[in-house]
């Protein structure tokens, strides 16, 4: 027994034993990375540490790490000493093609929030398999694939290094796996009864939209009207072109709407200058700035640049835990110009403006490349975007089929609307 | 001793200011040569349009695309770059308007510096412009670049920041600008490194340019030259966005 034990952990070993050039590719991955922050963070003395001394730290660990997986802990571990987010090493497997079932991009269609240390179902999309089975907003989840999600929850909220966005995307984690792959989840739905489902996975909702390093997403984009206030949501700055389109094409829409809502709830960011093109739309006044971005040796200011056709009657942003980077800085900036109120709850508070590399290895390496301080004053990073009024979103409006924050926003909208 | 110091002093730095005036060529006669170097005013002179393509690329975001340019003198000029998950970007000049149009902003007309960097990068055969573009050329000294001792000339336009090119030595060709770029979203530090010169219809130009900008580096390379070509005269025609900006001012 304790020879097959032997052979059992000399086989795991040897697979997991790099050749020198894996091993020198790490070593490289990790140079480039050490110094990519030296010669790039907006300051000089990045997260007021002596860098050096971080390199004759870690570099003795890269070079001892036995797997690739060690070496990006160990940078992962060098980053982490920077306290700021927006500095990440992703794994090389995140390139490959989004079409490949076995990278598990398969989707239920259900956007969920924690709610009272529950996972609440948040938003079904149309057409997708959550909606084909039946599940509602407000049902609550129990478990997934057999693993109960509450003690997942309470680990993570336990935790004050994980925001909500981490916690979120942990749990919607969950929930995803090779597209036309099946898996069991447990409900609770609205009379309180536990409700055995089989899902399928599917294509996430959108069309994929490459980007630079970045890898494939979808991205999607809808609007529609709530009574006579506009309505748009999507779930990123991405694709421009065609969100940019839409965007457009939504306010063009709205010329005799009541108000405008953005709803940016769930929407994690994406190109930073996309804040700047859609506040044009909502801003008339010329010379008008969303923020300020500093660079080393360089200051960028958010400019807004108004469009021939300007939407001028009351916007509301929505925001939650998690709207992050380029949400917090279209919303900070409106909000900071008097030109939106903002309803929800506190953003994420990371919004360093970043870039992704490939390493040596593989991996990639996303780094950010400046502070961001909104024209409030105030530096996104640490802060968030605090809404004007906070809504909290609760299981029983969801379950009498009321977005609170949409109703907030609507009803403050009707308030605005000037007498004839 | 501090007074026989100075006395000292004052004729070593008078004997290096002379020498270094007497060892540098002027300003003037290192653009000239720039410009027979590359083939010469006439070759030059029988340049009246221009369409060029190539790709504009950010290689460490892994972001490209076909670039096309058409310029014709004495002013027009009209450039359109195509970018994966970006849309079209375009900027031209004519008529002393300076414009811009892209996805992400829409359209705007130019002003003040970054509107006077834009016209005159829109100036066609704008090596045989010097003298229009810029009010004072200095020689501020020599350094090194690649191996290549290069003049260092200061160059300061009627309007706008001052930049700085390299001319090699030994070829005539300029090989760097440095300088501060003027933009919508502010003041830029740039450099501007430019490389693999050929000859287009005699006129060699540099097919490749590595500018690095706000922490970013951009690739631009020229694939090729036509000179010549018949450009409808719409080419140039602001756009109708732009027109109406232009109309409102």
């Amino acid at each position: 027994m304790r020879t097959i034990l032997a052979m059992a952990l000399l086989a795991v070993s040897a697979r997991a034993q790099l050749s020198p050039e894996q091993k020198q590719l790490n070593i490289d991955s990790f140079e480039k990375v050490w110094t990519t922050i030296r010669d790039k963070h907006w300051d000089k003395t990045p997260g007021g540490l002596d860098w050096n001394a971080i390199h004759a730290e870690f570099r003795p660990k890269i070079e001892a790490a036995p797997s690739t997986e060690a070496a990006r802990a160990v940078m992962r571990d060098m980053l982490a000493r920077l306290h700021q987010t927006h500095f990440a090493i992703f794994p090389s497997v995140i390139y490959e093609d989004v079409g490949v079932q076995v990278q598990g991009d398969g989707e239920t269609g259900i956007d969920l929030r924690v709610l009272d240390k529950q996972a609440i179902v948040t938003t079904v999309d149309p057409g997708s398999p959550a909606e084909k089975a039946g599940v509602k907003p407000g049902w609550a989840i129990l478990s997934a694939r057999g693993k109960e999600l509450g003690p997942t929850i309470k680990t993570l909220q336990a935790d004050p290094s994980i925001t909500e966005l981490t916690l979120v995307r942990a749990l919607l984690a969950r929930l995803t796996g090779p597209i036309g792959g099946r898996f069991a989840v447990i409900f609770l739905d609205g009379e309180n009864q536990r409700r055995a489902l089989e899902l399928p996975l599917a294509e996430p909702r959108g069309q994929i939209s490459h980007f630079g390093n970045l890898p494939a997403m979808h991205v999607w984009f809808e609007s529609k009207k709530i009574a006579n206030t506009g309505y748009v949501r999507f779930n990123m700055f991405l694709d421009m072109p065609r969100v940019m389109a839409s965007f457009s094409d939504a306010v063009a829409s709205c010329k005799q709407c009541d108000g405008l809502i953005i709803d940016l709830r769930g929407n994690p960011g994406g190109i930073g200058g996309m804040a700047m093109g859609m506040a044009g739309y909502v801003e008339d006044k010329p010379d008008e700035k969303l923020g300020t971005m500093y660079m080393r040796g360089t200051t960028l200011n958010f400019v807004i640049n108004p469009r021939p056709e300007v939407f001028r009657g009351p916007v509301a942003i929505l925001v939650d835990g998690s709207s992050a980077s380029t949400s917090e800085i279209f919303a900070g900036g409106l909000k900071d110009l008097g030109r939106a109120r903002v309803f929800g709850e506190r953003t994420a508070a990371a919004a360093l403006p970043s870039m992704i590399e490939k390493l040596p290895n593989g991996d990639g390496f996303q780094y950010a490349i400046a502070n961001y301080v909104s024209e409030g004053g105030k530096p996104l990073e640490a802060n968030g975007v605090t809404p004007d009024m906070e809504v909290n979103l609760t299981r029983a409006a969801l379950l009498a089929g009321h977005d609170s924050v949409i109703d907030a926003a609507v009803q403050w909208i009707k308030k605005q609307r000037t007498p004839e | 001793m501090t007074r026989r110091l100075i006395l000292f002093t004052i004729p070593l730095f008078s004997l290096r200011l002379f020498a270094a005036d007497d060892a540098l060529p002027k300003a003037e006669t290192i653009l000239d040569r720039f410009v027979e170097v590359t083939g010469g005013k006439a070759a030059y002179e029988k340049r009246k349009t221009e369409i060029s393509t190539g790709t504009f690329e950010v290689p460490a975001a892994n972001i490209k695309g076909p670039m096309t340019r058409y310029s014709a003198a004495p002013d027009k000029s009209y450039i359109s770059i195509e970018l994966d998950g970006v849309g079209k970007i375009e900027q031209g000049t004519n008529g002393g308007v300076a414009w811009s149009k892209d996805v992400m902003q829409g359209a705007r007309i130019k002003s003040g510096d970054e509107k006077a960097q834009s016209l005159r990068e829109g100036l066609f055969n704008s090596p045989l412009q010097w003298r229009k573009m810029f009010s004072k050329v200095e020689t501020a000294g020599v350094e090194t670049i690649d191996g290549e001792e290069c003049y260092k000339v200061l160059m300061t336009p009627t309007e706008g920041k001052p930049e700085t090119t390299y001319y090699q030595k030994k070829s005539g060709l300029a090989v760097k600008t440095t300088g501060i770029a003027s933009s919508q979203m502010g003041e830029i530090e740039f450099e501007a490194v430019v490389s693999e010169y050929k000859p287009f219809d005699g006129v060699l130009m540099p097919t490749k340019v590595i500018q690095k900008a706000a922490g970013q580096e951009f690739t631009m390379t020229i694939e090729t030259v036509k000179t010549n070509p018949e450009i409808p005269a719409d080419r140039f025609e602001l756009p109708a966005d732009i027109k109406t900006l232009v109309d409102k001012k």
